[in-house]
Formats: C-alpha cells, structure tokens, sequence
C-alpha cells in the first residue's frame, strides 16, 4: 500500500538525505559529485575511495565509487585501482578481498600515480628518427 | 538496510580489513591480499587538494590574487562548455560516438558535439587522417580562440597502423598543435572520456589574465 | 686525343666555320628560307632542319641530340617528314637546304615519332614507379606526348625484354642499364666535355650496351653531368637515389661555393633538407655544367655542423651555451682594440663588411683573408691584378693560353672544360708552366722553373715567339703561385709578360691578356671590400682577440697567436677554426642564407636561403650585428636591404647581382709593378692538387661530406685496378 502511494520513494528520499550526513551534507555531496545516492559500503580501497552499491537502483548505477575526500574536485577515474575495477565495471560480482579465483600480477598491486601530463614532470616520449643534421661536438 | 545505519569510515575500513585478514581466499596462495596490506590512516586530518591551480595567496598581492579568482571563474566557464566539433574520420568515431551515448553521457561535462567549427572549441581528431583531409587545417582555423585539439587513436596521434602508407599524415600534430593525445586503437570510449577531463584540467590551469596583466 | 674528326661533327654554325661538303648554297654565306610547317624563316647554311625549328619555336621531340654536344643522330625520334622527300629525315642531323618545306606535325611524322617511341620502348623497362628519373624523364614526357595511345605489347611472360647488367661506375653515378635507350650522350660527354674517353659501347643491335668496356670508375669532375644528360633513369645519381619525386621538392636558385667559378646552381629541398643541387643554365658562367663537388658535396652540409654557441669554461672544456651567455662572453672579451680578424673562403660579402664595420669602430684594422696575395706594387688595390680578367666564357675563343702554377682542372673544372672545348672547336694550344699534370687536353709543358717566366717575359724563351704571333693569347696565373713569398715578383713579372703580349700580339683593348684564377670563393670580395691577404702578420702582431670568421683551411693555429689570445669562431662547421677557438658562433651555411659572392671573374652573385639554418645557428652578418649591440658600437643596419646599401657604399659593384664589374687599371698595376724589389726564389711552380684525389676535399663542407670521401677511396680503388694506367700526357 506504501508503495502504491510511492512513500517508498519518500522514504528513500530521506535515507539519501541521511545517508549524504544531512541536508548541508546533501548540498556538499551534489556539489562534488552532481549526483545523490545511498547504498551498502562494501568496500575501501587503498586510497581511501569508498565503493557503494544498492540494488535498489537500475543495473549500471547500482555501484559506485566516491572518492576519498582529499581529490576535492580533481578526481577522475584512474583513482579506481585495478582491483577495484572489475567490480566497478561489472566484469564480476566479487568484490577484491571475496574472490578466490584472482590472478595476482605484479602490475596489479602497484600505486596509483598521478598523471603528470602538463605539468615539468610530464612525460615526453623520445624520438627514434635521426636527427636531419648532424651537430658538432667539440674534442674532450 | 545497512545504509541506514549511521555511517562510520574507521569503522568500516577496519571491518574491511579485519575481514578479509580472518577470511583467507581459500583456493590462493598465501600471498598477503594487496587490500589487506592497505592501512588507511584514518586519523590523519584530510588534506583536500584546492580546487584551483593557482596559489596565489592573498595576503601576498592583492590584485594579483583577483586575477587568480578571475581566471578560475573564466576557465570554470570554459572547462564545463567545451563543445567539440563532429569530426570522425574512421574507427575512432565510433567510440567517439559512444561517449555522447547514456552510458557515458559526455553532456554531464558539458560536452556537446557542434556541426559547425566556427561554434566548437575543441577538435577531436578521430580517426585515420589521410593526406586528402589535411584541408581540414582550414577547420581549425575557423575556430574560434580558445580552441583546442584532441588527437584520438594511434592514427591521428603519428600515423599508427597506416604510418608507412603513402597516403597518410604521420599525425595530425604535423598540421595543427595537439593538447591532448589519446592513446589506443582505438581508444575506448571511457579513454577519450579520461582525455577530455585531462584537457579539463588543462583549461582549469589557464592563465588568461594572468598573462595578459604580466605582459 | 680526339681532336680532328670531332671538329666536323659539331654542328654548331655559330662556333664553325660552315663545312664545305654540306651544299653548294653552303658556301657563300648568305641566308636562305626555309619553312617549317609553312612558317617561313631565314637560316644560315649549315643550319640543321631541328635548329631551323627551333627558330620558329618549334620543338621537335629528340633524345640523343644535345646542344653542347656532337650530334648523333642514332634515337631516331627527331624524324620529321620533308615535302618531296620519300622517307622521314632525322631533324637533328639533317642540314636544310634551300627552299625545305618540313612538316613536323604532319601524319607521316607523327607515325614515324609513333614507331620509334614503339621501338624504344619494346626493350624498356615499365618499373617508373620505383625509378628515380620518374617526373623528369624524357621518355616519359615524350612517350606520353608523342607515343601511341595503346600498346602492342603482347608478352604477357615477360620472356622477351632486354636485360643488361648494371655496371659500377663510381660512388656519384648509380647505373641501371636495362633503361639504357642508347642516346649516347654519356658517352659523348665523357669524351668532349669531361675529356675521359672511359665510356663507350659495346656490341651492336639488341645486344648494344653502353659500359667501361672494362671493369673501371667512371671517375672526372665533371661526371654528375651523365646524370642531368641521361633522359631516361640508366644514370641516376647514387646520393640522392630513392630521395624524393621532382614535384616534391622547393627549388632555390642560388650559387655554388665551393671553387671561385660561381656556378649557378639550383638546391631542391624538402622539409627543411637540402635533398639535391642541380646546375643552373648560366652561358657566361657554367654553360648548363656543374662540378662535382658542387653538385655532391652538399651532405657535408648536414654533418659536422656547429648548432649551438660554445663557449670554454675554465676547466678548457668547449660548453654549448645560449646565445645570450656567448654573445656576452665574447662581448666581455671584445672590449679593446688589439683585434684581428681573418675571413675564410665561405664568407659572404655581408658578413664580411660587417665584421669590418665592427673591428673598424672597435679601433682595429687588422682584417685579412686566409690567402695570401702579393701587396707589393699595386697589390690589391686594383682589381685587375687579382681578376680573371677575361671572363670565364671568353676563354674559348683563345688561341693561345698560358697557364702558370694553376691546376685548372681541379680548382675550376668547369674553366677547364671552357679550355677543353676551346681546345676541340677553336685550335686553342695550351703552355703550362708548373708541375706535369693531367688537364685531360694535349698541353705544350715548358717546365716547372719560375726563371721560365723571366725567360718569356724578356723574350727569350722559344714559347715568345708564339705568344707573339698568337691573335687572342691568354696567361692564366693560379692564385696559390701568387701566395708564395716571392709572389710579388711573379705576379710583377707575369704583369710584364701580360703587357709584352698585349703589345706583340696586337690584341684589341677589350681582350685582357692577364688572368689570375683564385680558388676561394669569398676572396674577390674579400679583398674588393679591403680585406688584407694573407695571415702573416697576425703572427707578428699577437693580438688579443682573434675573430674566425669561417677560416678553416689552418693556415692560423693556436701557436701564432700564444695561449693569452681569445679567438673567437663564427661559422658553420666544426673544422679546424672551431678546434682552436675559444667562443663558437654557429653560422649559416651558404644554402641557408642570403649572400652575397663574387666569383674569380669579378661578377657579384648572390645565394638565396633555400632552408633555414640548423638548431640556434644564425645568419652570419646578423650575428655580428647582434655581437655590436651588446658590445655597445651598434651597426647602423637592420635588414638585408641596409647592410646592402652599406656594401654598395664600399664597393657598389657589389649588389649589381649577376653583372660583371670589369678591372680597368691593367696598365697602372704594371707600371706600379715595376717597382718591385723583392727576388724570385729559384722554388719550382707548384700546383697544390695535383690527382683527382686532391680534388674532392677543400673545404670545410666537402671535408664533412661522406659522398667526397667515397670519391676519394674510388679514385684509391681505381689505381688498384688492373686496368689503370697512369695519364701520361
């Protein structure tokens, strides 16, 4: 009957509300994300990204990842470490620590780093053509 | 509902870890977890990175620091209306197309595909350029300033697979000036989703203003 | 040498006497008419049926004829249909005679062009897409014009087309025979131009082959010209070989400046790279020829090269640094008057008057190019003692030529094969004083004896008396004779001998007996914008600071001038300028800047920039007018224009591009000359490049370029061959 007359809805209304940490809470969370949900935290990762997931809504938004607070707004997706990933994309059900079968490669475990590009320290590939003139270098 | 439940990070993690300490995977090896080894120090104060590039404190140079504000409110303008131009040229701009589908919904960043150059900021190159389209130099500068180019798939960023082929452009930076390059072939979707939010940040670091005060 | 029967081949009736077997119209010289496709013109007798067109604009198709060449007449495709004439005669051959109405476009020539373009091409091979001929071939151009619109060709198993080995026949000139379409007109280069009788050919009909008869180089200065020669790809030339497509390329015309002859030249280049350098038609300088080191040497260009300013910190370590730092540093240094500065053989007029500015305010007069040159008598004040006062393109119209201490062939080829050509169609005799060399043409040796000219000069010597009698004589003195210490001498003795001539042999004022053939580029301008010759006298004075400006050939080291000294280098490669220098200014070379030369002859020519300078290097003249700014004695000139104008206010002949300013004060200098003291030395004539092994590496670029130094190793493997036997003349 509640859910005839959609308090179901009003009732998760106010679990998202909750759920944000209140209405300034709320306010804070649309600002940095531009999106208001609530879910299960199943899992942190190693950056403090926290993974939510609610099957109470449409397949594709169930899970997603809040990023941990220090990213303020410079936050995209490569924050999401590899073990994460799958889960995140629905490659598979199991969450990282929960699955048996997890092949474990060294490129897996390794940190995230920042992408430098723009900045001094940014990478520049070399070039393998030769130079068109060959300079002089004076005699040691 | 456990979400109802009043939220608590500490606690949570330790749970994580906790868990995943006492429930070893059964079938693998005794390698420690890569999650389990992960100690978040929760107790640390958060340090958030500050929204703009510019540090330019206040008390330092007023005026200065007004230009700084002035540019992050230019370049937050220009970061969430970049509108690119449709220009697919192979493979590419199918995955380019992707990106303005639901599931990636490149409208959430104000990303939105314009016919027309003269309305575009940005170029996304997308596809094998052929020697035939190097006229498209003539779309580039119909564009207006500021404009920008995103060079997609591995054709466009040196030649790729067609580099040896006589009827190529060993990439398109031989003709215009590349911000952001794309790698893949081609590159998924979310990848040139991940090159638009890098030339966002590129826009964020503007320094319209601030260059022309200094100058 | 072949020297009778060719004078009858040549066809020119400009240059001949008109051949009396011709016709009996031949004889008297009037003009007679003729009509090519019913346009009438007036010929001369003699004149034949492709020349006649030609005047009437009338291009016939040909592949073995060549202006500067004998006539052949074995391609067949000039073949054009005379009215009354049953069979189609070879334009190119074929005197016309009185009266001639030749068709060139009518049905019976255009079926005859169509045969032989069949013919042609029934034993050519279709691999133009990976020939490099492709877009500047002949056949192509002519099978496309003047061939059948469909082919007969039916050998569809590739059974039955000629093959033919391609032959080795040096490092320049890459062959590809099976393209051969046997026009000969390698082979009649090899033998009139370049005087190397090697090629030739062999067997007769299909089995024709062009070669070396014997395993051999094809080695001369002169041997890229085969390359230009060769209408279809059997010679290509083996450094620019799978480079690039003619219409790829940006051409800039522009001059050669590796010997004094001022060869036009045109540098093709694509994305910033000099790819090739081809000759440009000049008639008074080049004729359409280049020198191979011209033509070839222009990968030395691209290596060694200076790319940024160094200047040695105090460990003695040469640091490349920004310009700022160095034009500071070599500032700092050039703040005093004890300055000298020496010119090498690459430097343009600009960059020269505008060190000379700059030494000048600095309070310096110590200017000087690296050879030397007598400054006794009338020295370098008047032109003409150190002019090719005769123009290059005069010198086959001589019938009498004395060479003294100068090895033409190789530090001018295309002046020798001005005398070569002189000495096949004019009667030219040559005299040779100096060591025995080989110029490829017969020469009269009078020996090596510097009292030979005393003898000469007073008469006395049997050689008088045909100088005497000679109509248009000529003295050719090398430069490097005149460097000598005794050159004041020479060159006084030599300006006595040139006016004894001038008086015995009657020769009109307008023909200058006495020419002096220098070797360095830079030297007429150097020394017409009053540059001293020679280094001696920075030994003496020690000065302070040293500017290099592009001098490489040694003749200062680090010993003349003490350690204290601070030289300072500009130019554009590392060589041996660079290796003593303290401070290096990386310069442009002569493809990448605008400059200006003037050649052995006195004729002012300016190079064009055909691509910009490598990594921080500069156009010369703009780094030293950039080094006075921070110095604080600012040139007074900007742009190209202004330092032109300042280059006309010290000598205006100097941006009258291409004409030629003639020396008038022959008989001053002479009289002038009379007035030296200083003694002939009893040291034999010597020439410095003897073999043509000597010929290849001059200066600072040939001595860069990988191309001259696989010339040399083949003129070494060439004396190793079996086959070689020395010229003996």
């Amino acid at each position: 009957m509640a859910k005839l007359i959609g308090l179901d809805k009003l009732a998760n209304y106010f679990r998202v509300i909750k759920h944000n940490g209140g209405i300034l809470g709320s306010i804070k969370t649309l600002l940095r994300t531009d999106d208001l949900k609530f879910g299960t935290l199943v899992g942190v990762d190693k950056l403090g990204n926290k993974y939510f997931e609610n099957n109470l809504y449409f397949y594709g938004r169930n899970r997603w990842v809040v990023y941990h607070e220090k990213f303020g707004l410079n936050y995209d997706g490569s924050l999401v470490p590899s073990e994460w990933y799958g889960w995140l994309h629905y490659k598979t059900d199991y969450l990282p620590h929960e699955d048996p079968g997890r092949p474990k490669h060294k490129w897996m475990i390794q940190d995230w780093s920042e992408n430098l590009s723009g900045s001094d320290k940014q990478y520049v590939p070399y070039g393998t053509t030769r130079t068109k003139v060959e300079g002089w270098t004076p005699p040691k | 509902m456990l979400a109802l439940r009043p939220f608590n990070l500490a606690k949570a993690a330790q749970n994580i870890c906790i868990r995943s300490l006492s429930t070893p995977a059964p079938s693998s090896s005794k390698q420690a977890d890569p999650n389990a080894a992960v100690e978040i120090d929760t107790n640390a104060p958060i340090r958030r990175d500050s929204y703009s590039p510019f540090k330019v404190p206040a008390k330092d140079n007023m005026f200065e620091f007004t230009l700084a504000r002035l540019d992050d409110v230019l370049n937050w303008g220009r970061k969430n209306s970049i509108w690119p131009l449709t220009f697919g040229l192979a493979c590419c701009a199918v995955e380019m197309m992707h990106i303005a589908a639901p599931r990636y919904d490149m409208d959430r960043y104000g990303v939105v595909f314009r016919a027309s150059p003269r309305q575009a900021d940005v170029i996304i190159v997308a596809g094998t350029l052929t020697n035939k389209w190097r006229s498209f130099k003539k779309r580039y500068d119909q564009m207006l300033e500021p404009r920008w180019v995103i060079s997609m798939g591995s054709c466009a960023n040196g030649g790729g697979y067609y580099h040896y082929s006589y009827s190529v452009v060993r990439g398109c930076d031989r003709i215009i000036p590349v911000d952001i390059y794309v790698p893949g072939c081609p590159p998924t979707a979310e990848a040139l989703m991940y090159g638009i939010l890098q030339l966002q940040k590129k826009v964020k670091r503007m320094k319209t203003l601030q260059s022309w005060y200094r100058r | 040498m072949l020297r009778g029967p060719l004078t009858k081949a040549l066809p020119c009736a400009r240059i001949l006497s008109p051949v009396k077997t011709l016709s009996t119209s031949a004889i008297n010289n009037e003009k007679f008419e003729v009509f090519i496709d019913d346009k009438k013109v007036m010929v001369d007798p003699g004149t034949t049926v492709l020349q006649a067109a030609a005047m009437v604009g009338v291009e016939i198709p040909r592949f073995c004829y060549h202006e500067r060449l004998s006539v052949a007449g074995n391609c067949r495709m000039c073949l054009v249909e005379v009215e009354k004439s049953a069979k189609p005669v070879a334009a190119c051959a074929m005197p016309v005679m009185k009266g001639w109405r030749v068709k060139t476009n009518s049905e019976m020539t255009r079926r005859a062009r169509e045969g032989v373009m069949e013919f042609l091409l029934v034993n050519h091979p279709l691999d133009c897409p990976i020939c490099d001929q492709g877009g500047e071939c002949d056949l192509q151009d002519q099978s496309m014009a003047f061939g059948s619109d469909r082919s007969r060709f039916t050998d569809i198993d590739h059974s039955g087309k000629r093959a033919v080995e391609d032959k080795d026949i040096g490092p320049l000139v890459k062959t590809i025979m099976t393209r051969c379409i046997h026009c000969t007109r390698c082979i009649r280069f090899a033998s009139e131009v370049a005087g190397v009788d090697d090629l030739g050919t062999t067997g007769r009909g299909s089995d024709m082959q062009v070669g070396t008869y014997v395993e051999k180089l094809f080695l001369s200065e002169l041997s890229g010209n085969v390359i230009d020669l060769c209408p279809v790809g059997a010679l290509t030339s083996k450094p620019y070989s799978f480079t690039a497509r003619p219409w790829e390329t940006r051409k800039t015309e522009s001059v050669d400046v590796l010997d004094a002859v001022g060869s036009n030249i045109i540098v093709s280049t694509r994305t910033g790279e000099v790819l090739r350098i081809l000759p440009r038609l000049n008639e008074d300088i080049n004729e359409e020829w280049l020198a191979d080191k011209g033509r070839f040497a222009y990968d030395g260009l691209k290596r060694q090269r200076l790319l940024t300013p160094f200047v040695r910190n105090c460990q003695g370590q040469l640091i490349a640094t920004e310009w700022e730092d160095a034009l500071i540093a070599v500032a700092q240094k050039l703040q005093t008057s004890e300055i000298a500065g020496v010119v090498g053989s690459l430097a343009d007029a600009e960059s020269m008057v505008a060190l000379k500015d700059l030494l000048n305010r600095l309070g310096s007069e110590d200017l000087y190019t690296e050879y030397p040159f007598p400054l006794e008598g009338s020295g370098t004040d008047l032109r003409s003692s150190y002019l090719l006062n005769n123009k290059i393109a005069r010198v086959e119209d001589a019938d009498l030529v004395l060479l003294i201490g100068t090895n033409p062939r190789f530090e001018a080829p295309l002046f020798n094969a001005r005398l070569r050509k002189g000495y096949l169609t004019n009667e030219l005799d040559v005299g040779y004083i100096g060591p025995k060399v080989d110029l490829r043409y017969d020469y009269e040796h009078l020996g090596e004896s510097t009292d030979l000219i005393k003898q000469l000069a007073s008469g006395s010597h049997a050689f008088s008396k045909k100088l005497a009698c000679a109509k248009k004589p000529l003295i050719v003195v090398g430069a490097d004779l005149l460097s000598r210490p005794d050159g004041a001498a020479i060159l006084a003795l030599v300006q006595q001998l040139a006016a004894k001539v001038t008086t015995d042999a009657n020769v009109s004022s307008e023909w200058k007996v006495l020419n002096v053939l220098q070797k360095a580029a830079s030297q007429v301008a150097a020394l017409d914008l009053g540059y001293k010759p020679g280094t001696a006298s920075i030994r003496d004075k020690k000065p302070k600071v040293l500017f290099l400006l592009g001098s490489d050939e040694g003749t200062i080291s680090r010993g003349d001038v003490g350690q204290d000294c601070f030289i300072i280098y500009q130019g554009h490669h590392g060589d041996h300028g660079a290796s003593i220098a303290d401070a290096i200014l990386p310069g442009a070379a002569y493809t990448e800047k605008q400059g200006t030369y003037v050649n052995t002859e006195g004729r002012a020519q300016q190079t064009l920039t055909a691509v910009s300078p490598p990594g921080l290097a500069r156009e010369d003249w703009k780094i030293i007018r950039a080094l006075s700014e921070i110095i604080g004695e600012k040139l007074p000139y900007d742009t190209l224009l202004e330092i032109r104008d300042r280059l006309g206010q010290v000598a205006p002949h100097l941006i009258r591009y291409g004409e030629l300013e003639e020396a008038n004060y022959a008989e001053q200098a002479t009289e002038l000359a009379k007035g030296v003291s200083s003694n002939l030395s009893s040291e034999p004539v010597d020439v410095k490049q003897k073999n043509l092994e000597d010929y290849y590496m001059t200066d600072p670029v040939s001595r860069a370029s990988g191309t001259m130094a696989k010339c040399i190793q083949a003129v070494h493997k060439q004396k190793q061959s079996k086959y070689y036997e020395e010229a003996v003349n």
